[in-house]
């Protein structure tokens, strides 16, 4: 694994059990319009919180940014997806949000751990940035300790 | 929980070592000294002298399997027939040991106590020159037979070696089990020759790094209980637990110094990780570094007057040393691979680190003053050393090709790693100092 990623995972108001969490496959990404509604559209057989987790992977266009090996740099690309999901933050501001830092899976264990928590300190300040209060924002960062998905959503109900 | 352990007899003899028997024994010499080691005796008679003899016999197994772990002692094979007298025990015919090649000698006694424990005592000899190099003898309950037999390994080879022994010795690691993507981690603790293996988390959520306490009683590991990696601070006996340092910051690497009574770790605020050093029992922590970037995994010098970490401040993970209060840092590598997780040698003479370069890690060792650097596994996929007591051993995680990591032993002499055997996967092994 080349790239490392950075999960970005809408969390709900309610903080709920690690075992009630799920996790989605790759999503397609998608441009966000400025048509996009404020609200997901339920889709049969979708419970809300799905339906919500999908909506901010496909306005957004996607749940993982990259960085380079051992950098913690956001690059064009990665700005590019953080302003798409700064949009739809500001639009559901009941919705917190939790940015999972990664590190190499190459890397030491504890180099890898702060190098996590470094880039997603760098995506969250980015949100930030963009007018995401920083309350609906919190970081943490996962090291190599889990093999990260490469891209996943996680809404607790 | 912890045996109480008396020591008796001859009080400590291993300081009455002289240098110029060890030299006699050729330390350090390509060939590994030859110790003969005749079963053990009693001077009890009768029944309890036969049952007694048994137990002599199960020392003397536990002393040449200890022995045969070592690349510097060469155990001529015990024979329990070989019957020694307990006058012996005092008085060896070295010249029959001199015919058979060896070079040294172990041997001693166990004698019944009228309270139900038992009197060990241990002898180690010169046989070339016929004299004594040291003694040892303990009171123990029977169930602490094995230390005591640790014990007297641990005198043969510091008396031949001038080094610590290591087999009376703690090693925690991450016990690691499940799916790739659903690992489940606990610390574990054993003896060094896997025996009192104890589960001391539970396992519902990730633990890193566990570190011994200098005797093995505490241990400081980073969990991820509170949401983000945290330094905890285990008490052995008790089960008790408290976080390193109070608030919601993450820390991690945690260390303690030779003495016990500090721990340094790494701390995130923002973007930064930076080392701090703070008393064992609590306290203020005070910051020890500053520069931007990633400062992590320090170890402090055998006397606590200064310290080995990592760095990415010049862009790739190097070693620095500084001084325990942080000042005259200095970098000890340059090269274009990446130098990571140093742990400094118990005699204070090597730094033994994870290399790294690509997707490839080994272990090495480097001189404190940068010199005499050299990679001594070939990976591709080994980090996270730490010392034996010895100073001449190592163990180091290993991740197989097939994705699981387990615990290896190496020896500075260039020996092939030894996989060791633990109930499950193993990662972020730590190897506590010889007990009291």
């Amino acid at each position: 694994m080349r790239k490392t990623l950075l999960l970005l995972v809408a969390a709900a108001v309610i903080a709920a059990p690690a075992a009630a969490q799920l996790r989605l496959g790759p999503l397609i990404p998608r441009r966000p319009t400025t048509a996009a509604p404020p609200q997901a559209q339920p889709v049969p057989g979708q419970s809300p919180t799905d339906a919500l987790r999908a909506d901010f992977a496909a306005q957004s266009g996607g749940t993982t940014v990259y960085f380079a090996a051992g950098s913690a740099q956001l690059t064009p690309q990665a700005r590019t997806i953080l302003a798409a999901q700064a949009m739809w933050l500001r639009q559901h501001p009941t919705v917190p949000v939790r940015v999972e830092g990664y590190g190499d899976p190459t890397d030491t264990r504890d180099h890898a751990l702060a190098m996590g928590a470094e880039r997603a300190g760098e995506a969250r300040d980015y949100l930030v940035l963009l007018g995401v209060p920083s309350v609906q924002v919190s970081a943490m960062t996962w090291g190599k300790e889990r093999p990260g998905p490469p891209s996943a959503v996680t809404v607790a109900p | 929980m912890t045996p109480r352990f008396a020591r008796i007899l001859f009080g400590v003899a291993i300081a009455c070592v002289s240098a110029s028997a060890s030299a006699a024994l050729q330390p350090g010499a390509p060939d590994a000294t030859v110790i003969a080691i005749p079963p053990m005796t009693t001077p009890d008679s009768g029944t309890k002298g036969n049952e007694m003899l048994a137990v002599a016999w199960q020392a003397t197994q536990l002393i040449e399997t200890d022995l045969r772990q070592t690349s510097e002692l060469m155990a001529l094979p015990s024979d329990r027939k070989d019957y020694y007298s307990y006058p012996e025990v005092t008085a060896p015919t070295f010249r029959k040991w001199r015919d058979k090649g060896a070079k040294a000698l172990i041997t001693g006694f166990v004698k019944s106590r009228p309270d139900g424990r038992y009197t060990v005592g241990c002898y180690v000899y010169d046989v070339d020159k016929g004299r004594e190099l040291g003694r040892i003898g303990f009171v123990v309950a029977p169930s602490d037979l094995r230390r005591a037999a640790h014990k007297c390994s641990g005198l043969a080879y510091q008396s031949i070696t001038g080094s610590p022994g290591m087999f009376d010795t703690r090693i925690a690691y991450v016990a690691e089990t499940g799916a790739p993507d659903a690992r489940v981690k606990r610390i574990a603790t054993m003896d060094s020759d896997g025996y009192n293996h104890h589960y001391e988390t539970p396992g519902g959520t990730i633990v890193l790094t566990p570190r011994l306490s200098p005797n093995a009683n505490r241990l400081a590991y980073v969990s991820f209980q509170g949401g983000v990696p945290q330094v905890r601070i285990l008490d052995l006996a008790s089960g008790e637990q408290r976080p390193l340092i109070p608030g919601g910051a993450m820390t991690f690497a945690p260390r303690y110094s030779p003495d016990g009574s500090k721990i340094i770790f790494s701390m995130m605020l923002g973007p930064n990780a930076d080392i701090y050093v703070v008393g064992a029992t609590g306290g203020m922590p005070q910051r020890l570094t500053t520069s931007p970037g990633i400062d992590t995994d320090p170890s402090f010098s055998n006397d606590g007057s200064k310290i080995v970490f990592e760095s990415d401040r010049s862009g790739t993970q190097q070693l620095y040393v500084m001084n325990a209060d942080g000042s005259h840092q200095r970098r000890l590598t340059f090269s274009a691979a990446a130098y990571a997780t140093p742990e400094w040698s118990p005699d204070g003479k090597l730094i033994a680190f994870t290399w790294r370069s690509g997707d490839t890690r080994r272990i090495g060792i480097i001189s404190p003053d940068g010199t005499g650097e050299k990679l001594l596994t070939s990976g591709p996929a080994d980090e996270m050393p730490s010392w034996a007591a010895s100073s001449h051993e190592l163990i180091f995680q290993r991740t197989e090709t097939y994705g699981r990591p387990s615990l290896y032993r190496i020896a500075l002499d260039g020996s092939a790693p030894r996989k060791m055997t633990i109930p499950q996967d193993g990662s972020d092994p730590d190897w506590s100092g010889t007990l009291d």
